[in-house]
């Protein structure tokens, strides 16, 4: 048998996949960004008007940044709420990890749309949190932020992205092996330092990668703002949708995505950068 | 007893895990500067006891003490104690100099002396040059390496070995063998050391603590337990042994007489026998001398018996034998130029003699 001939025909399938419904649709999308709209319909030629059209509003700007700061602290409650989670089914609650894990997924398997209705029903001003609160006196009228704001954006999109985060950081948490925390205690490392010089490098990567999920999927998101989000929770989702749809204007459209996409990439860029100098990641 | 000038000391020490006991009264002094061994067979406790020692299991009862001190509530990093553990645990996202520097980076020493005592560990351990290396890069003898300079970086007062040769080919182990009793012979730090193999605690040990089911069996120099095993299964475990059964005949002053299948054998007196118990025997295939009729009376005890089988092991030739219908034993003999001209066959009938001394008794 020739060497290694055979994988590269069983990743085929896989390949034509990824090339059909994911790189050509992104190639055409981005060739339409450099495309004009006009009342008779798509002309191709070769522009940077839409790129300039996002900045002819401040609206625009001011959508993508929201939207980012939204997605990125939405991305670091998910990462701050999932490890500590991961951390002691590793190794802690060893004998309810598979349990534990399956209910995780399971809550992947309920219909998105329900779970933010759900939260729409909890934040609101009959809401649960807001009866709770009124009942035992904290409060003497509905919370008006709870809902129809950016808070009540970056909590649904916690709970919602949080089984993506615990994931990728449990899985990454069961390379460190208790006798490496072991040896570092025996070494002279107490519980935190055991932790931080230990434990945390060797689980970086899943937090990384946690923290990447959340961030971007919540970033493109336009379901979530859509519902709970009002017009202060409003994010950049729902612009580029609407270009798709009822303003049909697919080149503006496809500018906005990829500007924001580019501004993404830049961030979590910078993001591992900092990592490194920091010496978090090895 | 204050245990004061005791460096380790470990008093009716008891765990349990769960139903399992694990260890079971133990109890240990060790002396500064010692090689001691725990050695026993998988599930003896050896290890548990190891990591009680270290900090990372607690006793259900007893005390652990050094100096006379209890140290049983101090956490590991508090101990001054090391351990160089069974697969390593080399930190896998640290250098080599990182891992052995990891000890003096959280006492917060000077970069210059952390520096100094690495390349001193380095070479005590001979991995010069070895620094940037990350452990899969490594063999495994060279992070057995590593692992032991990580541990001696920090200046122990007893270092903890557990099966740290485990997972070496028998010729690195060897050689392992003797690196580490150089070094402990050079550093002076008491090493204790838990192993399986019996071959590797006589070789190295100073001391060994025999361990079977959570007990100490025995507790000696590797010569007076493999002359003198206090029980049928110090006898068996370390190194090879005849095992007889018989019934004291007679107890004179200084030897009994036992009496096995038919044959009459002489021992010291070493245990407190009374005529008519059972008792079990050991007898050591190379005090099993194969010599003439003459010869013979000199020993304490002859014998006779048949070779069944002649098997040759390199530098020691083994006479397998049938002595009776329900004994066969097994003599062990060293291969010298002399001994060509003995030349004994399968079939040949042998006398054999051994000492009384070589003879163990234990109540069984």
């Amino acid at each position: 048998m020739r060497k290694g001939k055979t994988h590269i025909w069983l990743l085929l399938p896989f390949w034509i996949y990824y090339i059909l419904f994911f790189f050509i649709p992104l190639g055409i999308l981005l060739t339409y960004s450099f495309w004009l709209t006009t009342p008779r319909g798509l002309v191709p030629t070769f522009t940077l008007e839409n790129y300039w059209a996002i900045f002819s509003k401040k609206l625009y700007f001011i959508l993508i940044l929201r939207s980012i700061r939204i997605a990125f602290i939405a991305a670091i409650i998910c990462v701050v709420v999932s490890y500590p989670v991961a951390y002691s089914l590793t190794f802690k609650y060893k004998k309810m990890q598979d349990f534990v894990l399956y209910l995780i997924l399971i809550s992947l398997f309920s219909n998105y749309l329900v779970r933010i209705y759900a939260w729409k029903t909890i934040l609101g001003g009959q809401g649960l949190i807001n009866q709770i609160l009124q009942y035992i006196g904290l409060t003497k009228e509905p919370l008006p932020f709870l809902l129809y704001s950016p808070t009540a954006v970056i909590i649904t999109l916690v709970f919602i992205f949080v089984p993506f985060t615990i994931l990728p950081i449990f899985s990454s948490l069961q390379n460190v092996k208790p006798e490496l925390i072991e040896a570092a205690k025996d070494l002279g490392a107490n519980n935190f330092e055991a932790f931080y010089k230990v434990t945390l490098p060797l689980s970086m990567s899943g937090v990384v990668t946690g923290f990447i999920f959340s961030f971007i999927l919540s970033a493109g998101d336009y379901v979530t703002p859509q519902l709970v989000g009002g017009t202060t929770g409003m994010m950049i989702g729902k612009i580029v949708a609407d270009q798709f749809g009822m303003r049909y204007n697919w080149p503006f459209g496809s500018a906005l995505s990829y500007f924001t996409l580019f501004l993404l990439a830049l961030l979590v860029y910078c993001l591992i950068w900092i990592l490194k100098i920091l010496k978090l990641r090895r | 007893m204050s245990y004061k000038n005791t460096l380790l000391a470990i008093k009716d020490g008891s765990k349990n895990f769960g139903k399992v006991v694990a260890v079971k009264n133990f109890s240990l002094e060790v002396k500064d500067g010692e090689f001691v061994c725990l050695l026993g067979p998988s599930g003896c406790g050896k290890t548990t006891l190891l990591r009680i020692i270290a900090g990372f299991e607690t006793l259900d009862s007893g005390d652990v003490l050094m100096n006379g001190k209890s140290i049983i509530r101090l956490q590991p990093y508090k101990r001054p104690m090391n351990m160089v553990f069974q697969n390593y645990a080399l930190f896998p996202h640290m250098s080599v100099f990182e891992n052995i520097a990891f000890s003096q980076f959280l006492k917060k020493k000077s970069k210059e002396e952390i520096a100094r005592k690495v390349k001193k560990m380095l070479q005590l351990v001979q991995l010069e040059g070895f620094e940037t290396r990350r452990p899969n890069q490594l063999s495994g003898g060279q992070c057995q390496r590593v692992a032991l300079a990580r541990a001696l970086i920090n200046e122990p007062k007893i270092l903890l070995l557990d099966e740290p040769l485990g997972s070496l080919d028998l010729k690195i182990r060897k050689q392992m063998q003797i690196e580490l009793k150089n070094i402990q012979d050079k550093l002076k730090i008491t090493f204790i050391y838990v192993t399986h193999d019996q071959e590797e605690a006589l070789v190295m040990s100073d001391r060994i603590v025999l361990m079977n089911k959570g007990e100490v069996m025995q507790v000696g120099t590797p010569k007076s337990i493999y002359n003198h095993p206090n029980s049928k299964f110090s006898a068996m475990f370390v190194g090879e042994n005849n095992l007889l059964k018989g019934k004291v005949a007679k107890v004179d002053s200084d030897c009994l007489v036992i009496s096995v299948d038919g044959l009459e054998l002489f021992a010291n007196k070493t245990v407190n026998a009374r005529t008519g118990d059972t008792v079990s025997l050991a007898i050591r295939p190379g005090k099993l001398r194969i010599t003439g009729e003459l010869e013979s009376k000199s020993f304490g005890n002859r014998i006779r018996g048949k070779v069944v089988d002649v098997v040759f092991f390199g530098s020691v030739v083994k006479y397998y034998l049938r002595i009776s219908e329900n004994i066969t034993m097994v003599a062990e003999d060293r291969i010298t130029d002399e001994s060509n001209s003995r030349s004994i066959k399968i079939g040949d009938g042998v006398t054999l003699g051994f000492t009384r001394e070589s003879l163990n008794v234990f109540a069984e």
